[in-house]
């Protein structure tokens, strides 16, 4: 038996996940041992460490892809941009979480140090390249955001929602793993390189065998990126859940799920067949928009009505990752059934797509924290158990009673809904043309088509905001600095992103963007 | 032609005799012996503690929190049996390993610990 | 020796108890235990298909998997005995407020 051998490159792209796991252990200590009244200094901790993890995922993100840790891991710009989306919505969480937790004296070191571990376990996902390790992240991400869903014990609905949350996570992490185990079965391997290349011929042999392990695989991922028809947890989750939760269960958890089922697909989907991945994920994102704005529209829950436009933005996202697989990216006749698989001609399709894709999951990031984000600085302890804390009576003359939160809640519903000069609009921008360019022009009218019914109700709440008068007697919770720190800065993203996405998107055309392509 | 299990015939005489006998002997006793149940007769006898209240009362929630912890820990564990057995392979890389890992597990006692989870007095 | 296929059979029949089990059980504990039971019928099947390949992976992967779900069964139970303690049953059709 030899000893493997690891160098220090080796180490590199899991150092921002150390960092995050350090800094939750530093906290779970402190709150033990320094049990001081006042607890702000955690969630400034917690901040410096998902900033400090972050800085060090975006030096990361200019080496060259490559596998690590003998090919469990792959340091690619891919993973290393999504642990600096996870850090950043880690970071504005935690500031969200601070003045809504003190607002219920519930502020504790555990809350921030659940948010730290679920944020290492996001990094460690995108940049697992083998089944195993994958669903270890994918369960040290999920547990601690079911822990953290169940966190308030005050009143009923946070144990509930907890509870479904838990049950179908656990489902779907369920059926993933077990797929896994088939397709372990069916190629003898776990790595993904290696399965994708084993698989060809492991179809031949037991195609029901792999046909079944693939289409489990698919079902717990959709489950986890809230596809249609596996929604049903996330509007009742994500209003149950603490508010700041929801938002970074909307946001980091939402770009984790994606890109590893990005990731994992794009080894397996062009071998085992295109057609057949590509026919599934139109279906999924046609169904999941439509879906997810149909249901957003007779809302007057606030909270849940964002719930349900997470689930059409995961719509908007899949019809991304069809692009990917669309007949003009994927040479024709491929797969097991014929020659071996290989990716068309033109990659530079496939580069728009994962650049859109990317641009979308940070675009989604910022925007939905800080729409989310408003809504908890709005909601009041007293209203948790009565259930009309997020009706939209509460936002009538929110304008003159707290402009500056009026305001920022303006400019994420407008990033929402996709109008410019917000982020949301360049984001569905690139993600729509992608699908255009790859020929998938019905599903990006689909796209377009969904979302302007979108606009209606994002826009109902401006409205309320700015042209119904003030009920009275409603009362808003005092401000925080740390929930006012974190709104300006998302609004000022979402606007600034918005403006010049040049950056940003230029740094996503890189070459090289994704392992193993 | 004799079946090859004709030998073990009687066997099978004697399990059901045994079967049957195991059936008729309560049931004769219960049909023909005298009854007379009294406190003092359904007490414990000579060993054997005196029984307080109900079996199916419920448990004070903190077996559930020793319960937690304890599967937590103990199945952590199993991670250690492969290293040991490959001791000497791994070497020092396997020894620095498995002392992070278990430095994360001690620093999750101390906080369970602190937190006064371990207490059974509160 | 047992044949791999009497073992995947197994596992796949555990499975699909399980999964019926999360769909149709009313018992908040039960449906925790069907979900234990799914996850050891993957890990069952990692097994059967290490021992017929000879392979290190699948009993690796035996003992992470272990390890993963006695996480979720702890943070699982945590949440089963809040619901508990917040409504004083583990009925599934009594867990539901929230409208839809």
């Amino acid at each position: 038996m030899n000893t493997p051998s690891f160098g220090l490159d080796d180490f590199l792209p899991v150092l921002p996940a150390a960092i995050l796991t350090a800094g939750a252990i530093l906290l779970l200590v402190s709150e033990v041992f320094l049990g001081s009244a006042t607890r702000t200094y955690q969630a400034l901790l917690a901040v410096v460490t998902s900033v400090a993890a972050g800085a060090l995922a975006f030096s990361n993100a200019f080496l060259p892809a490559h596998a690590v840790l003998q090919g469990y891991a792959v340091l690619d710009p891919f993973s290393s941009f999504t642990t600096v989306v996870v850090c950043l919505g880690t970071g504005l969480g935690a500031l969200l979480g601070a003045g809504f937790l003190k607002h219920r004296n519930a502020e504790r070191g555990e809350f921030y140090a659940l948010l730290l571990f679920a944020a290492a376990g996001m990094s460690l996902l995108a940049m697992s390249a083998e089944f195993i390790t994958l669903f270890v992240n994918l369960e040290v991400l999920s547990v601690s955001t079911y822990a953290l869903t169940a966190y308030l014990r005050r009143g009923p609905r946070p144990s509930e929602a907890g509870f479904k949350y838990f049950i179908l996570g656990a489902f779907a992490a369920a059926l993933l793993l077990y797929g896994a185990a088939l397709l372990y079965g069916a190629t003898g391997t776990t790595h993904l390189s290696e399965m994708a290349a084993g698989l060809g011929a492991a179809a031949k042999a037991q195609p029901a065998l792999v046909a079944c392990g693939f289409f489990l695989v698919g079902a717990g991922f959709a489950f986890k990126v809230a596809a249609v028809p596996f929604h049903m947890w996330t509007p009742d989750v994500y209003e149950g859940a603490p508010t700041p939760v929801t938002a970074v269960m909307s946001a980091g958890v939402k770009a984790a799920a994606f890109v590893a089922l990005v990731r994992v697909f794009l080894f397996l989907g062009p071998v085992f067949d295109p057609e057949v991945v590509f026919v599934i994920f139109s279906a999924l994102a046609a169904a999941t928009m439509v879906v997810g704005n149909l249901l957003a529209i007779p809302q007057r829950n606030v909270k849940r009505m964002l719930a349900y436009s997470s689930v059409a933005h995961a719509g908007y996202l899949l019809s991304g990752v069809a692009a990917l697989f669309a007949p003009a990216t994927v040479a024709p006749k491929s797969g097991v059934l014929s020659a071996s698989a290989t990716w068309g001609a033109d990659s530079a399709l496939r580069g728009e797509a994962l650049k859109g894709l990317l641009f979308y999951l940070l675009a989604y990031t910022v925007t939905s924290l800080g729409s989310f984000g408003v809504v908890g600085a709005l909601e009041r302890r007293e209203d948790e158990t009565k259930g009309n804390a997020w009706d939209l009576d509460r936002f009538s003359g929110l304008a003159q009673r707290r402009p500056f939160q009026a305001a920022a809640m303006a400019v994420f519903l407008l990033s929402l809904g996709g109008i410019p000069p917000t982020v949301g609009f360049m984001a569905k921008l690139l993600v729509f043309r992608a699908a255009v360019d790859a020929g998938l022009v019905g599903l990006a009218v689909l796209g377009v088509l969904s979302s302007a019914a979108g606009v209606y109700y994002y826009l109902r709440v401006v409205v309320y905001m700015y042209m119904r008068p003030a009920v009275e007697g409603m009362q808003t919770p005092e401000r925080q600095w740390t929930t006012e720190f974190a709104l300006a800065a998302s609004a000022l993203a979402v606007v600034g992103l918005g403006l010049l996405p040049g950056s940003v998107s230029d740094w996503l055309s890189r070459a090289g963007l994704i392992f193993g392509q | 032609m004799e079946s090859p299990l004709v030998p073990y015939l009687p066997i099978l005489a004697v399990l059901l005799l045994a079967g049957l006998m195991a059936m008729a002997i309560p049931a004769l006793t219960t049909r023909l012996g005298p009854r007379s149940v009294n406190p003092i007769k359904s007490e414990s006898f000579e060993c054997g503690n005196p029984t307080l209240g109900t079996a199916r009362q419920r448990f004070a929630v903190k077996f559930y929190v020793v319960a937690l912890l304890f599967i937590v820990f103990d199945v952590e564990a199993v991670f250690l049996y492969p290293w040991a057995v490959n001791f000497r392979a791994l070497g020092w890389f396997g020894y620095g390993t498995m002392l992070m890992f278990a430095s994360t597990l001690v620093m999750g006692l101390v906080y369970i610990w602190k937190k006064g989870a371990l207490e059974w007095e509160s | 020796m047992i044949a791999t296929s009497n073992y995947l059979i197994l596992a796949a029949v555990l499975f699909c108890m399980g999964m019926l089990g999360v769909l149709i059980r009313r018992n908040a504990l039960v449906v925790f235990m069907c979900i234990e039971l799914m996850l050891n019928a993957a890990n069952l099947t990692f097994l059967a298909f290490a021992r017929e390949r000879g392979d290190a992976t699948g009993h690796i992967s035996a003992f992470f998997i272990i390890a993963v779900a006695a996480a979720e069964a702890a943070v699982g139970l945590a949440i089963v005995i809040s619901v508990f303690r917040a409504r004083g049953t583990v009925n599934i059709e009594e867990i539901q407020t929230m409208k839809h």
